[in-house]
């Protein structure tokens, strides 16, 4: 094949949720020029890391298209990066925050890759005020059935925004510029706030996230009747060199980010339960401090804690679990609390469940942040009464005119979606011109009847 | 495709008129399977039983086909996987439910009758299930649901010809699911005991029996944790193993 694979083989794959295992061919890109043959029937879908949860990211019996994780190859110009679409913000940032630069958007983990992080227009605890990945990105390059080429955001629009939250069914994004954010330190100024309740929440995040270029909620899922929506608020910004303090101040660009421990490989279910994730929930928030300010920390405890213990995902056990995150726009506080009534009464054991507020939403077709609250909760899957609460809540969040997020998803059915998304039809006409065979597929497409 | 919950969107019950088969086929559609395809011998059952499966979700009716399918005739399981590929795309779930039970006392002294049940449970039913799971590898995902039973744990006097051929096609499904799992496909068998269906509904229920809603709802629940092997009920397990060391002389004596 033109040597533009160095290996394929067959493997087991699965999204960040273990849920949907199948065997596909995993291509992996390793030179230039990359040859549009790489797209074969029965379908062929880009994978980056693989975080997102449900089958975004593979094909059963098809061809899985991936790329190394090189920043090597990346380049810095007027703050701008050039990068790989197979290098990840963690490479990334292990390379440019000792040189001062940070990424435009992180999400909770910062093992993502750029093309994965453009394919899902990623968003960040900066939304409120800056937006999502691809409002940053100014091109890319997209590896289609029809040939590669550049898209630039001015050049060509439509492709460029059909791509930017396309989920992959666009085409292989081998390369991306996107601004990148100069920083003083690699550390953190942080404000933490408990809340009672949801009320309380909401009003401070109205009232104040304007003020934080960060800002995010960890919500107790459990917690019902007046203390229900009970949380610990963290925001801030990255620290100047002003704010630091001792010997830190020393060496302020200092950045080292890896796992200190890793999950066993093996892990049976159950190991959180509702009674294991009350205790948990109940002793984050007690030990959160009432209001605490001006506290440094490092990136990584900010934005990545999750990141601290590899292969997390196995704790959830062999039947895997999945994330339920959805937007409801400004004005739909009632159907958040009635959500939230919901899984509070159907005791889902979340110890993740987070709670943010969106800013303005960009022109991708498929691109998921809109206006209002978005709430992320992950869910064990075991519980037969799973299936009728999640149906329940697509139905409330679908009449409150709010959306799901395809990287997290794993369970919707076609018509939610469609409801969800009106202009897939857009998506589909733009497709159709650079995949005129309908090459480029993915387990979700065709569990969603995205095509 | 499954969904993170294990349910599958296309369906295939071979023996289509089944009841336990049917059973399944209502539950899927209760959590969100659309689209099914029935394959067996009786079409006029077979459109009883998709009226029955289409009618069961008001918001979204799944729709089903059926096809006719005889293991027996020849080339019948190429036919049928053409007519899955065509009308399902992919294979999801494909639910064995196929079986005969015979008459043992008549068909003890018809050889002839006696192949025929052999190969209606077994040799001519494992060459169609090989398929099937083989047409799923090339998919890279796919559950086959086997229903065998605890006939084949031991092979009794009373009912050998048909025990035989369960207990082959019980020995063939269990080692299918380890050769399978490189390929992404699962296989899970299902021994349930007495199932009180129009199949033995001419026999004196046995102890532990059970009814066709509950195999499928257990099968349902084995399968979503992809377990290869479930009891119906759990107890028959327990059973089965007391009933497979007791002397044969013992055996002999149990009358079902
Ligand atoms: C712990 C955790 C926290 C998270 N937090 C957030 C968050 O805060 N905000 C947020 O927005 N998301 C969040 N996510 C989701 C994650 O950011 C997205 O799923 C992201 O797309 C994952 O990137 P990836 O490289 O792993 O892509 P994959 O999961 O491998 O792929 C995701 C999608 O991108 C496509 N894709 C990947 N690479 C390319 C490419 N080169 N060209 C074209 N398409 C491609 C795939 O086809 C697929 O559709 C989180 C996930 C985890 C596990």
């Amino acid at each position: 094949m033109h040597g533009v694979c160095a290996l394929e083989r067959t493997e087991l794959l699965t999204g960040w949720g273990r849920t949907q295992p199948v065997v596909a061919n995993l291509v992996e890109l390793n030179g230039t020029p990359a040859s549009p043959e790489i797209f074969v029937r029965p379908g062929t879908i880009a994978r980056g890391l693989g975080r997102a949860y449900g089958d975004a990211a593979q094909i059963g019996g098809g061809r899985v298209v991936t790329q190394p994780d090189d920043v090597s190859s990346s380049t810095l110009q007027d703050g701008v990066l050039s990068a790989g679409g197979g290098v990840s913000l963690d490479s990334i940032l292990s390379s440019y925050v000792p040189r001062g630069w940070f990424v435009p958007v992180t999400p909770g983990t910062r093992y993502v890759s750029v093309g994965g992080a453009i394919a899902a227009d990623i968003h960040g605890k900066n939304h409120h005020l800056e937006g999502t990945f691809s409002n940053h990105v100014e091109s890319f390059d997209l590896l289609t059935p029809v040939g590669e080429k550049r898209v630039s955001r001015d050049g060509d629009p439509d492709l460029f925004w059909a791509t930017a939250g396309g989920m992959g069914l666009t085409g292989v994004i081998t390369r991306a510029s996107f601004k990148m954010i100069p920083v003083e330190s690699a550390y953190m100024k942080v404000e933490t706030r408990r809340l009672e309740n949801l009320d309380e929440l909401m009003a401070t995040m109205v009232g104040s996230d304007h003020k934080f270029r960060y800002s995010v909620a960890w919500i107790d899922c459990l917690a019902r009747g007046r203390s229900m929506g009970r949380s610990v608020l963290t925001r801030g910004d990255h620290a100047r060199l002003a704010d630091l303090g001792g010997a830190i101040a020393g060496d302020p660009l200092h950045y080292q980010a890896r796992p200190v421990a890793s999950a066993p490989p093996w892990l049976p279910g159950g190991l959180l339960n509702t009674a294991s994730v009350r205790l948990f929930n109940e002793m984050w928030f007690r030990k959160a401090p009432r209001l605490r300010e001006d506290e440094i920390q490092k990136i990584p405890t900010f934005f990545h804690p999750l990141d601290g213990v590899a292969g997390w995902n196995r704790i959830y056990g062999p039947r895997g679990f999945l994330q339920y995150q959805f937007v409801l726009p400004d004005g739909e506080e009632e159907a958040l609390r009635r959500i939230l009534e919901q899984i509070a009464s159907a005791q889902v054991p979340s110890f993740l469940a987070v709670l943010k507020r969106f800013g303005a939403a960009n022109p991708g077709l498929l691109s998921f942040p809109r206006p209002g609250w978005t709430l992320a909760l992950d869910i064990p899957v075991g519980s037969p009464r799973l299936f009728g609460l999640l149906e329940r809540l697509d139905r409330l969040v679908l009449e409150a005119s709010g959306r799901l997020y395809l990287a997290k998803d794993s369970r919707a059915k076609a018509e939610t979606i469609a409801a969800m998304y009106p202009r897939l039809g857009e998506l589909a006409a733009i497709k159709a011109k650079v995949d005129p065979e309908g090459l480029i597929k993915s387990d979700l497409s065709r569990r969603l009847g995205i095509l | 495709m499954f969904d993170a919950l294990h349910t599958p969107d296309n369906v295939l019950i071979v023996g289509g008129s089944s009841e336990i088969g049917l059973e399944i086929a209502k539950q899927l559609a209760r959590r969100g399977s659309s689209k099914f395809l029935l394959a067996g011998r009786s079409l006029e059952e077979m459109q009883g039983a998709a009226r029955q499966i289409s009618q069961v979700s008001e918001q979204a009716a799944a729709s089903v086909s059926v096809i006719h399918y005889d293991v027996l005739a020849e080339g019948a399981t190429e036919s049928l996987l053409a007519a899955a590929k065509a009308e399902l795309e992919t294979i999801d779930m494909a639910v064995i439910a196929v079986g005969a039970l015979g008459n043992q006392a008549t068909d003890e002294k018809d050889p002839g009758a006696a192949e025929r049940i052999i190969e209606v449970n077994f040799s001519k039913l494992a060459p169609a299930v090989l398929a099937i799971a083989n047409q799923m590898a090339t998919q890279g995902f796919g559950h086959v649901v086997v229903l065998s039973s605890v006939a084949g744990v031991r092979v009794r006097r009373s009912n050998f010809i048909y025990g035989s051929a369960k207990a082959g096609m019980d020995g063939f499904a269990t080692a299918l699911a380890d050769a399978m799992i490189p390929s992404g496909v699962k296989v899970t068998v299902v021994r349930p005991g007495f199932v009180a269906t129009r199949m033995t509904a001419h026999l004196s229920p046995a102890p532990l029996s059970t009814t066709a809603s509950r195999v499928a709802a257990d099968t349902l629940r084995a399968a979503d944790r992809g377990k290869v092997t479930v009891w119906v009920p759990p107890l028959m397990a327990v059973v089965a193993t007391v009933y497979r060391h007791l002397p044969r002389a013992i055996a002999r004596r149990i009358p079902f």
